[in-house]
């Protein structure tokens, strides 16, 4: 409707505050959102990569990061013959502290076979690791802290030379270091004890098959899709909660921003809607023209947000890289759809106020 | 347009219960005939503007009814009212009440709109009242851009823009400078008459009584005795009878419009009755007398 749009369009400073405060508000919405699939999407990285779809771990162990499982050679072993195995890849994993540029650095230490597997899946420079004393460093950790192919770097009392820079092993709290199994587990004074062994059933044999036939005392195993969404559910237990308050914030500010712009233009404009009531406009056409401009102010700063979102997801990422921002379409969707919502929340207060005006006021 | 008749029969309203209730309008009756502009005066408080909004339906009354063209508005839902008022009422507010972030075209043409005109249409109807009423070259305007004579005008176009039959006025001068009020006034005569519309003007202004077929007096909600015009017999100006400066003299009452009128008046009178000849003073005065204006009352009103 013409009038709506020439009465948000005709002050504009008013419109400008009411598209910025959409904007910012669906801005911080898919970032945060974005922030929490970017965690999602690194927490489950290492096992989407890893071989096999059957991940072997000690009795108890629920979650694959952030858990300390000890096998012995025996159960890699027994995994190994039993029926329905075609792979069975082991590695050893640990959390290490890497003291860099007197700054602490948290990093998942994994020891792998190189030919077997479990090591980067995506090298951006150099190779990986042929001798004891090779590691291969994620590539965020390295800018970060200058090291190159060739740099020294200690691990754990360990001297390592970096021989090649992984992409895409970055953790929101740090990042993964590829190191050859034998060095790992002498490191830890544990030879021949793995963290996990990755199974790959045999052509016609299911997941949920190995999972039943591989019994050893202590031990279990579960699918790996199992293992991803329970490492998600452990960080939705932790952050689910504070993102979402922040999520919820931003929409309430969203909503508070367009609502307070909408209901003070409305209030401005008293006589004018009074003036249209007398005239013969019924309730149902000013309401109509209210909810219009709060959804003219909730599409235009839904997309500037949706806009803006992906600039700032660039710059952090450019900035910080270790940042995970995955701005999905689902999301996209949903911050539109909330920016929606928004508008029609917005258009309440002033609907009632257009609502409760008497047409015969305009001559008072 | 129909030329419709409004009749307004008994017409109470009540603001408020019990102790508190305040009584805006009283017992009023009048009918507006088509082509007729009527004027409603009265003190500020005195019901004028409820009644005006009771006759163009924006208010219920609490008892007695509105009738237009034998429809009772009164006895229709708030939900039935908006397109009547829309396609039967025209109307002028003292504020002007246009559209600030519509063009004047667009503020007149919107009303057409909202009463089931196609866009082109409308805007070609509200172009050609607009350029009518002296506004062609305005079209584009925002209000803010016009003085208060034009905005004015730009209302009086909106409130003719569905062809009603009655314009409902009020203080439509109270803004505007007295050359121009003379002016909206007479266009609003023109209208009327050329028309065939009936025009109910609601004001405290004085200097528009001259294009009224009917001034109405209204005070506690109740119409009283039409002002009572006469002339004052010294200088021969037109005087509100109950507000004059007056005197009896053999128990007939003249009325001037100041003391000093009265003083002359009795001056003569004295040096008249030293010559003889106060019997001819009082023939004068009282030939002058001969065209006042009688008393009336429910709305039956005097020129």
């Amino acid at each position: 409707m013409l009038l709506a749009r020439r009465n948000l369009t005709h002050d504009r400073v008013r419109l400008v505050l009411s598209i910025t405060g959409v904007a910012l508000s669906v801005m911080l919405i898919l970032l945060l959102s974005g922030y929490l699939a970017g965690i999602y999407r690194q927490s489950a990285t290492y096992l989407e990569n890893a071989p096999g779809s059957v991940v072997v771990a000690q009795q108890g162990v629920r979650t694959f990061a952030g858990s300390s499982s000890f096998l012995s050679s025996d159960v890699l072993d027994s995994v190994r013959t039993t029926p329905g195995v075609a792979q069975a890849v082991p590695i050893v994993m640990q959390a290490a502290v890497l003291e860099l540029h007197d700054r602490k650095e948290i990093a998942s230490l994994v020891g792998y076979d190189a030919a077997q597997g479990g090591g980067p899946w995506k090298l951006a420079e150099g190779r990986t690791p042929e001798a004891d004393h090779e590691v291969v460093v994620d590539q965020v950790l390295a800018d970060q802290h200058g090291i190159s192919i060739g740099s020294a770097l200690t691990i754990l009392d360990q001297q390592f030379t970096v021989v090649g820079l992984s992409a895409d092993t970055s953790l929101w709290i740090g990042s993964y270091v590829f190191a050859g199994a034998e060095a790992v587990q002498t490191m830890l004074r544990a030879p021949g004890v793995w963290s996990a062994i990755f199974v790959t059933p045999s052509a016609g044999v299911s997941d949920a098959d190995i999972v039943r036939a591989i019994a050893i005392p202590g031990i279990e195993a579960f699918p790996k899709t199992d293992k991803i969404e329970a490492d998600r559910r452990g960080i939705a237990r932790i952050y689910d909660a504070p993102l979402g308050l922040m999520v919820g914030i931003a929409f309430v500010v969203g909503v508070l921003v367009v609502g307070l712009v909408i209901y003070t233009a409305t209030v401005e404009r008293r006589r004018e809607y009074g003036a249209l009531k007398a005239i013969g406009m019924k309730n149902r056409t000013l309401y109509r023209l209210v909810t219009r401009q709060a959804l003219i102010a909730a599409v235009a700063g839904g997309l500037l947000g949706v806009a803006l979102a992906f600039g700032l997801a660039a710059l952090l990422i450019a900035l910080r890289p270790q940042f995970p921002i995955v701005i999905e379409p689902g999301a996209i969707a949903t911050a539109l759809a909330a920016s929606l919502v928004m508008a029609v929340l917005a258009a309440l207060a002033p609907a009632r106020a257009i609502a409760g005006l008497a047409p015969a006021e305009v001559f008072r | 347009m129909n030329a419709l008749t409004l009749d307004v029969r008994n017409v109470t309203k009540r603001y408020g219960d019990g102790e508190t209730a305040v009584t805006a309008v009283r017992d009023v009756s009048l009918a507006i005939q088509p082509s007729e502009i009527v004027l409603i005066m009265g003190p500020s408080g005195s019901g004028k503007t409820t009644l005006l909004s009771m006759m163009g339906a924006l208010l219920h009354p609490t008892a007695g009814t509105i009738r237009l063209d034998g429809t009772a508005l009164s006895d229709l839902s708030e939900r039935q009212l908006p397109p009547i008022r829309l396609r039967q009422f025209g109307f002028i507010f003292q504020d002007f009440n246009l559209l600030s972030a519509l063009s004047i075209l667009e503020n007149v043409a919107l009303v057409a709109e909202l009463a089931g005109s196609k866009r082109k249409a409308a805007r070609e109807k509200a172009t050609a009242i607009l350029t009518e009423l002296g506004l062609g070259a305005r079209l584009d305007f925002l209000p803010e851009k016009l003085s208060g004579g034009e905005k004015q005008r730009v209302a009086i176009a909106r409130a003719l823009i569905n062809d009603p039959a009655l314009i409902l006025a009020d203080e439509p001068t109270a803004n505007l400078d007295s050359k121009i009020g003379h002016e909206i006034m007479r266009l609003l005569r023109r209208i009327a008459k050329e028309q065939g519309r009936s025009v109910v003007i609601v004001s405290h202004d004085q200097r528009i009584r001259d294009i009224a077929d009917r001034v109405l007096w209204l005070e506690d909600g109740r119409f009283k005795d039409v002002i009572t015009m006469t002339t004052d017999p010294v200088c021969g100006m037109t005087v509100e009878r109950d507000r004059a400066v007056s005197v009896e003299r053999d128990g007939e009452a003249f009325y001037f419009c100041s003391k000093g009128c009265r003083e002359e008046f009795l001056g003569r009178l004295r040096s008249e009755d030293m010559g003889g000849c106060r019997s001819a003073v009082l023939q004068r005065a009282g030939s002058v007398f001969a065209h006042l204006a009688s008393g009336a009352r429910d709305g039956h009103a005097s020129d």
